[in-house]
This record gives structure tokens, sequence and C-alpha cells, in this order.
């Protein structure tokens, strides 16, 4: 082979996300001839996101594929999709954002921070676990739940009166079982892989936070390739888009129901509600993230809220 | 000489002293704070982030104190057996590698830094250019560059036990 | 192939001829980067090094590092081991069963093997020395029973492994106590032999008198374990922040309660615990940057190819996993031959049939006995650090507990049962 790229990311090998820049590799290398070949170096093999995507700016990584809310330090325009129920209920409406002006823009603005954005891949929602009931949004008050490091992930748990602790991931399991905090956000599958149904009594199924994953390649390596190369892969990475949705969706299924079985008491979020907590919870948020992403995020943010319009009529 | 090198110790014993206690301080308040401060925690985000740069700091410049002191570890069970039979200036190949290895490392840190800080990358909490973490090896190697050299060129004396001819003196 | 081997024959040269070990771990890294990725720009050698200690999960370290430092120069140190004399003095040995206890208790709060050998380091070897052990027996006696620290939950060992395999941490966590015990428990048997060959003598029995002023004497010292114990199972801070509360409680004993240490006494513990830590965390950078390049060149990937065309069932497999693991372990950090093996070898293993708690048990003493195995062995060289010996020295006295460590790890291996019991009875 000409090219081989090596990819680095975070989840592990059996992820959906691995699963699926492993079809992506298959596909490029076919219709390249062998000329392109992706080298996988999933779990965070080859380090912390940070550093993986310094490694792409830098050039030791050809691509990562990442999840954006890692990369606020990158390129604080992009921790837009911190912000609570960016994206409506409906997957298709969802992707309608994603794949237009907005998410044009969103990947755009990755290309000015020494990394070329192939494109942008959705990569599930986020979920409340605590082991304090949360029946309604009063419920939250008080509550402790750890959240990544994030002044918008801070407000938005500030919004419902609840304090955002931010501790180290690889300790949450054991702080959660000591009831160092209360509860957690993350997708289904994550909470599912972690265990985190083990040491928590209950899952609120809120879909209330996006997390989106951006496929960033370093672009000396980019540009070396020639021009249909570029194209077969960018390609690549948007049609099996679909067959991504299907698959998390079939993930979070999965774990939903093997975290019920557990014993922990799951509850679904109801539409009337899901409104009352975007109404309590996005302002906030969008305040913090105008704070740190200037008038570059305002200009995004009118892009996103235009979006959001158009495709929720 | 004698005057930067005793300036020089007092100034990294204060910083490595400070950092340590700094380190405790941050840890133990935050922990009150989550206890009993209510919200209040939330405004702390920014203290794992500061410790770990301060480990980072505490971690690179304390090499080259450890070793004039005699603290970085090593094997040396066998170097003056080896040296007297092969007669070869053991310990100093070894400063001399020692040395040119350390500067090399720092030089690459600094590059490191100076790449960082042209891409703006900044810190989650803190919000301070991440660049500065590379900051820290690249003066810590220097520092154990320095030391390198200085035992090289006979001004400390590191090695734990002393050459034939320094008892000798 | 060949060049492998000069790069591993000029690791052995400069650890021998008495280069530092960050020379002798980062000369050979910086030829391999040189000879198979030169066209990586060199500033990733500078870029993993200090990514390598930039962890929240490191920090542990220097925390206890400090919290050991202050109890060996203040009272509360003396007077723990007062008391705990106390109670087992009398017993012939008494003292080397009270270092796997106090490890295993310690391991109970902390994940990590070097942060026990630098909290009990220099606490308890004195105190061993003085019964009667060797000083080879009492150096292996330390480091290994640190290692009990990484399977006693909570660990984050096999919370990696959990997520790598997408095993129950909840079962991992109670086998892990189960064969965290057996370890324990084949260390005192070496005890109780290495008693008996040197005739530790035991200390006259105490009377009620001086058992009531022990007890007295340790008031305000008992409170460091309650305290990191107690706040950590009472959900109040996590281990990491207790290694820096005990570290603030240290310092509120010593200098205000017992009033022994002075400022200038502060300033001495700082600085020694402040350069303790350096020189640890320079060799995980450069360990770190050493696995970086061993994964970068899918070394293991290679290994276990090799190893597959072996063809046999599930005994031959764990031997092999196990050669695998015991060669990497020699090398790689515990967290990253995890990331690199796990998940090759996790399939393969349910495939034949092991029981994913049984097979997270053998990786977790593999792992385990990679922090001390030389060359690359982490504790070997905190305990050299700390306690002022030889790296050879420690290695010499740490052989037979290798063996002992081997021999439990076949009977982890060939026994399911004691992996698989405990979670059974109880979850
Ligand atoms: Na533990
Ligand atoms: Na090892």
């Amino acid at each position: 082979q000409e090219f081989t790229a090596k990819i680095g990311n975070l989840e592990a090998p059996q992820a959906v996300i691995n699963q699926m820049i492993e079809k992506v590799g298959d596909l490029v290398s076919e219709r390249t001839d062998g000329a392109v070949e992706f080298q996988l170096f999933p779990s965070g093999q080859l380090g912390p996101q940070r550093e993986m995507t310094e490694a792409v700016q830098l050039g030791t990584l050809e691509a990562t594929v990442a999840p954006i809310a890692f990369l606020g330090g990158f390129n604080p325009e992009a921790s837009i999709v911190d912000i609570p129920f960016l994206y409506p209920a409906d997957e298709t409406a969802a992707q309608e954002i994603r794949a237009g002006e907005f998410g044009t823009a969103l990947c755009e603005s990755f290309e000015s921070r020494g990394t070329h954005c192939v494109g942008l891949w959705p990569n599930g929602r986020k979920q409340f676990t605590s082991n304090t009931s949360m029946e309604d949004m009063d419920a939250f008050q008080n509550q402790t739940f750890r959240v990544m490091e994030s002044s918008i992930l801070q407000a938005q748990m500030e919004a419902l009166g609840a304090t955002a602790v931010p501790l180290p991931f690889g300790e949450l399991y054991t702080a959660l079982q000591t009831g160092v905090v209360e509860g957690q956000e993350n997708p289904l599958d994550t909470i599912f892989n972690m265990k985190f149904h083990e040491v928590q009594d209950y899952l609120l199924v809120s879909n209330h936070g996006v997390i989106e994953n951006v496929i960033l390649f370093n672009p000396m390596f980019w540009d070396s390739l020639p021009e249909e190369y570029r194209a077969t892969i960018t390609e690549a990475f948007a049609e099996v888009i679909p067959e991504l949705i299907e698959k998390k969706a079939e993930a979070g299924e999965e774990a939903l129901q093997v975290i019920r079985d557990s014993g922990t008491e799951v509850r679904e979020l109801s539409e009337e509600e899901t409104a009352a907590f975007r109404a309590a919870m996005y302002a906030p948020a969008r305040e913090a993230y105008l704070d740190r992403a200037g008038t570059a995020g305002q200009t995004l943010i009118d892009l996103y809220e235009e979006a959001y319009a158009t495709a929720t009529q | 000489m004698k005057m930067f090198l005793t300036a020089l110790r007092l100034a990294e014993r204060t910083v490595l002293v400070a950092i340590l206690l700094g380190m405790v301080a941050l840890f133990a308040l935050n922990v009150l704070v989550r206890q009993w401060g209510g919200p209040m925690a939330a405004e702390l985000a920014w203290i794992d982030e500061t410790v770990r740069l301060m480990n980072l700091f505490l971690v690179f410049l304390s090499a080259g104190l450890a070793l004039e002191r005699g603290r970085q570890v090593a094997v040396d069970t066998w170097r003056d057996r080896i040296a007297a039979r092969t007669g070869l200036p053991l310990r100093r190949i070894i400063d001399i590698v020692g040395c040119l290895f350390s500067l090399y490392i720092a030089w690459m840190a600094l590059t490191m830094a100076r790449f960082v800080f042209s891409t703006g990358q900044r810190s989650p909490t803190l919000d301070v250019p991440i660049g500065y973490i590379y900051l820290a090896p690249a003066l810590g190697f220097a520092l154990l560059a320095l030391r390198y050299a200085l035992s090289l060129a006979g001004v400390v004396h590191r090695f734990n036990t002393p050459e034939p001819e320094e008892i000798a003196q | 192939m060949i060049l492998i081997a000069a790069i591993c024959a000029l690791a052995v040269l400069l650890l021998v001829t008495g280069f530092e070990m960050l020379l002798v771990l980062g000369l050979p890294t910086l030829v391999v980067k040189e000879g198979f990725f030169a066209a990586l720009p060199d500033a990733v050698l500078a870029q993993k090094m200090t990514g390598g200690i930039n962890q929240s999960l490191l920090l542990a370290i220097p925390f206890f590092l400090f919290a050991a430092e202050l109890m060996g120069e203040g009272q509360i140190a003396r007077r723990l081991t007062t008391l705990v004399r106390a109670f087992v003095g009398h017993l012939p040995g008494g003292m080397g069963y009270t270092t796997i206890g106090a490890a295993m208790g310690f391991g109970s709060v902390s994940g990590s093997a070097p942060a026990t050998v630098a909290a009990m380091g220099h606490i308890i070897y004195p105190e061993l020395r003085r019964t009667g052990f060797p000083e080879k027996f009492s150096l292996g006696l330390i480091v290994s029973s640190a290692e009990t620290a990484l399977l006693i939950p909570p660990s984050i060992a096999l919370i990696i492994y959990g997520w790598l395999s997408g095993t129950s941490i909840a079962s991992l966590f109670v086998a892990g106590l189960g064969v965290g015990v057996v370890l324990g428990l084949a260390f005192a048997v070496m005890v109780a032999l290495q008693a008996r060959r040197s005739g530790v003598r035991g200390d006259p029995r105490p009377s009620r008198f001086e058992l009531w002023a022990a007890i007295r004497g340790a008031g305000w010292a008992m409170g460091m374990p309650l305290i990191i114990l107690g706040g950590i199972y009472g959900g109040i801070f996590t281990p990491t922040e207790a290694a820096a509360v005990s570290c603030a409680y240290a310092i509120f004993v010593e200098c205000v309660v017992y009033r022994k240490l002075g400022f200038g006494g502060l300033v001495r513990v700082t600085e020694r615990a402040a350069i303790a830590t350096g020189v640890i965390f320079i060799l995980l950078a450069m360990g770190s940057l050493l696995s970086y390049f061993i994964t970068l060149a899918q070394i293991p990937g290679a290994i276990i190819a090799g190893f597959e065309a072996i063809e046999g069932g599930p005994i031959t497999f764990l031997i092999v996993v196990n050669v695998i693991f015991i060669i990497a372990g020699m090398f790689v950090d515990p967290n990253s031959i995890q990331l690199i093996l796990v998940p090759p070898l996790f399939p393969v293993a349910t495939a034949l049939g092991i029981d994913p708690v049984h097979f997270g048990m053998i990786v977790a003493v593999n792992v385990t006995l990679g922090m001390v195995t030389p060359p690359f062995g982490l504790d070997l060289f905190v305990a050299s650090s700390q306690l002022n010996r030889p790296v050879t020295t420690i290695i010499q006295g740490i052989w037979p507990f290798i063996l002992a460590n081997l021999v439990v790890l076949l009977l982890i291996t060939y026994v399911p049962g004691l992996s698989t019991l405990l979670p059974r009875l109880i979850l």
C-alpha cells in the first residue's frame, strides 16, 4: 500500500464506533485497490483524546475519531455540542441538522485549528443515572453529578439546581459506589460498558445531550493523498452514517434491557418533560458557551438555531 | 559559579516545597468544599487540572537536584569494576551521554511547547494555554543536562561512592 | 528482528554499566524512534513523556509518598508501630504478617502498588530488620506485599479490564478480593518459613498496662487509617483525594498536636517527598514512552500471532497467555499492557469457554507481577529509592516471592473456582 493512516480512538474495540471505522477502512482499501490502509488504535492505546488530537496536529497520528466534548480546548466554537437538547429527539431530523449548513460550519471550524475535518459522526445521546430518584425536575435539586471538565456542562447542571463535580473517568465507578457523587451522565452503551448500573439505582432516559464525534485528519497527510482517494475516504465516512445510527440504537436498546434486568429503575422522559427540561437548561448553557466561544460562537449558534427551527417545524 | 549554584539550589528547593504543599492544600480544600460548601464545589472545577500541572513541574524540576544528590535510580553495582577492568572512563561517558540526551529532550520539549502555543490549544477548566505543560520537561531536562555537565566538569560529585583518586586527595 | 535484539542488548549494556535508569529506558527508545519511525517528528518524545505522567490517577503516588515521609519523620509511624508491636510483637515473625496485613489494608484504599511501597516501606522496613528478618527477605516482602493493592478493590486495573472485556466490575472486585487474599496467604507461608529459618524471635508478651499505654499513645495516630478508610467507604472522597487529605491530617497532627515537627522539619520532609516523587515519575515518563513505541510497532500483535500457530485447548492457551503477559510485564506498565493485550486475547478466551471473571484474575495477577519483575518493575525502583538500597539487592530479595507468585498464578489459572466461587456466593 502507498498510504497508511493510523487512526486513534478512545472506545473499546467492540464499540460500535470502532466497528464502523473498521468498515470504512475496508471500503477505502477496496475502492483504492489497497493503496490506502487504515491501522486502528482503539481504547486510547496511543493516549487520551487530548494527546491524540495534538498528535494529529503534529503529524504523529494521521487521524482520530474524537468526541467533540473533548475538543473544547482545541476549538471552543465546537463546544456548542455540549449544550443540552441540541438536536431534536427524532434521529432523521437530527441528521438533517448535522448534514446541513450548521454541520458544515461546525466541521469547517476545525480547519483553522491545524486539522482537516472529514465529517461528523453521531455517537448516541447522554442519559442521567443517579442513586437518588429523579422523578421530576425538582428532584435534581442539590444532587451531585459527575460531568466532564466543561463550563457548559456545569451550567447545565446548575440550571437544574444540581452540583456538577468533575472527577476522573477512571475513578467514577468507585465514586458512584461509595457515594462521593450521586449521579453521572453518559450514553446507554457507555453506562453498560462501564457497568455504572451496578452501582446506580435510577436511570432517566433523558436523551439530553448529544455525543457528537468528529473525524479529524492531519492536513499534511490529507494533502499528500491524490484527489480521488480523498473523495473516496470522505464518502466512505459519510455513507456508513445510517448504519452507524442503526447499530448505535440497537446497542442502546440491548444496554437498556440489561440495565433494566439488573434492577436499576428506568424511567423515560415524556415529551412534555423534555420540553420543560430544554426550557430550563438550554439558555444558561448557551450563555456559558458564548462566554467562551465569542463572536465566532455567536455566528455558529445563529446558524444552529435557524436549522433547529426548520427541522422541528 | 558557586554563588550561582547556591542560588539555583535554593530556588529549586523553594519551588518544590511550595508546589507539594500547594497540591495538598488545594486537594484538601476541594474535599472540604464539596462536603460542606454545597454548590460552591462547581467553582473549584479547576483544582484537578491545576494539581496535575503542579505535579508535572514538581516531577521535572526535581530531576536535576535528584541527580546531584545521587538519588536518580541506577544499577551501579558493577560500574566501577567494569570501568577498572576495561579501562573505560565510565563515569565520564555516563555524564556526557546523559548531558547530550537531556539537552536533546529539553530541546524537543521546547519545540513541543512552541508548537502547542502556536496552535492555540487551551486547557478545559483553567483556560490557560496547554503549551505550559511542555515547559515543565523543557526546564527539567535543561536542569538535568546542567547537572550532568557540572558532574563531568567535577563541580558536583553525584556518584554515591567517590572515585579512587578522589579518596586519595 | 536482529535490530530488536541489538536494541535490547544496548539496554542491558547501559543497565549493567551503571547508567541512570532514565537513560537505560530513554536511549534505546530514542534508537527505536530513529530506526523505525524516523518520519515522526521527534517532538513526540516530549509529548508522550509528559502525557504519561499528566494523569489524575497517578496523583495518589506523590501524596502517599509525602504522607509516609511525614509519618516517618514525626510521631505517627512510631506510635502506630508501637501499637502493632504490642499486639503481634510476641509472635515469632509477627512483624512479617503485619507487613502483609498492612499492605492489604492499604491496598483496600489505594489501587497503586508503588504508592503502597512508598507509604509502608520505610516505616515497616526497620521493624522487620529489628525482629531479625534478613535484609533481602524484608525488601522482597515489602515490595511483593504491595502487589495486593492492585487486586483488592477498589482497583483501577480491574476497572480497565471490566471496560475492555465487558465483565461485571462488581464480580471482578469480589473475585479480586479473594485472589488478593490467596496471594497474601502465599506470602504468609513464606514469612513462616523464613521466621523459622532465621530464628526470628518474638518480643516478651506485653503486660496489660503496656498494651493500654500503646493504645492510648496511638490515639491521634490511629486517626490516619481511620480517616482514610472512613473517608473512602463513607463516600466523602476518592482514593486519590484520600491521599491528599492524609497529608493534611499528618501535617496537622505532627505540627500542631505532637509539636515535634517544626517549620524547618516540615520543609525538609516536603523536599524529600518532592524529590522521591520526581525520581519515580521520571521513570514512569520514560516507561510510557517505551510503551508508546511498543504499541506503535504492534509488537504484541506479532507475538500473539506467533503463539496462535500453536494449536491447543484452554490449558495450552492459558500457558501462552501467561508467558505473553510475563514477557510484556517485564517492559510495559500495567495499564498499557491491558490496553494492548486484553482486546486480542479476550475473545479467544471466551471462545475456549474460559469464564470472563476467571480470565480477568489471570490478567490481574500477571499485571501485578509485572510491577515487580526486572528489568522494568516500577516497584523495584520505588523501593530502591525509598529505602536507599541498590536495585540489585532488591531483585535478589524478590526472586523467592516471584516464584511464590508464579505458583499462585498457576493455581489461579488452573483452579477457576478460586476466581469464580466468591462472586457466585456473594452476588
Ligand atoms: Na486496591
Ligand atoms: Na516489570
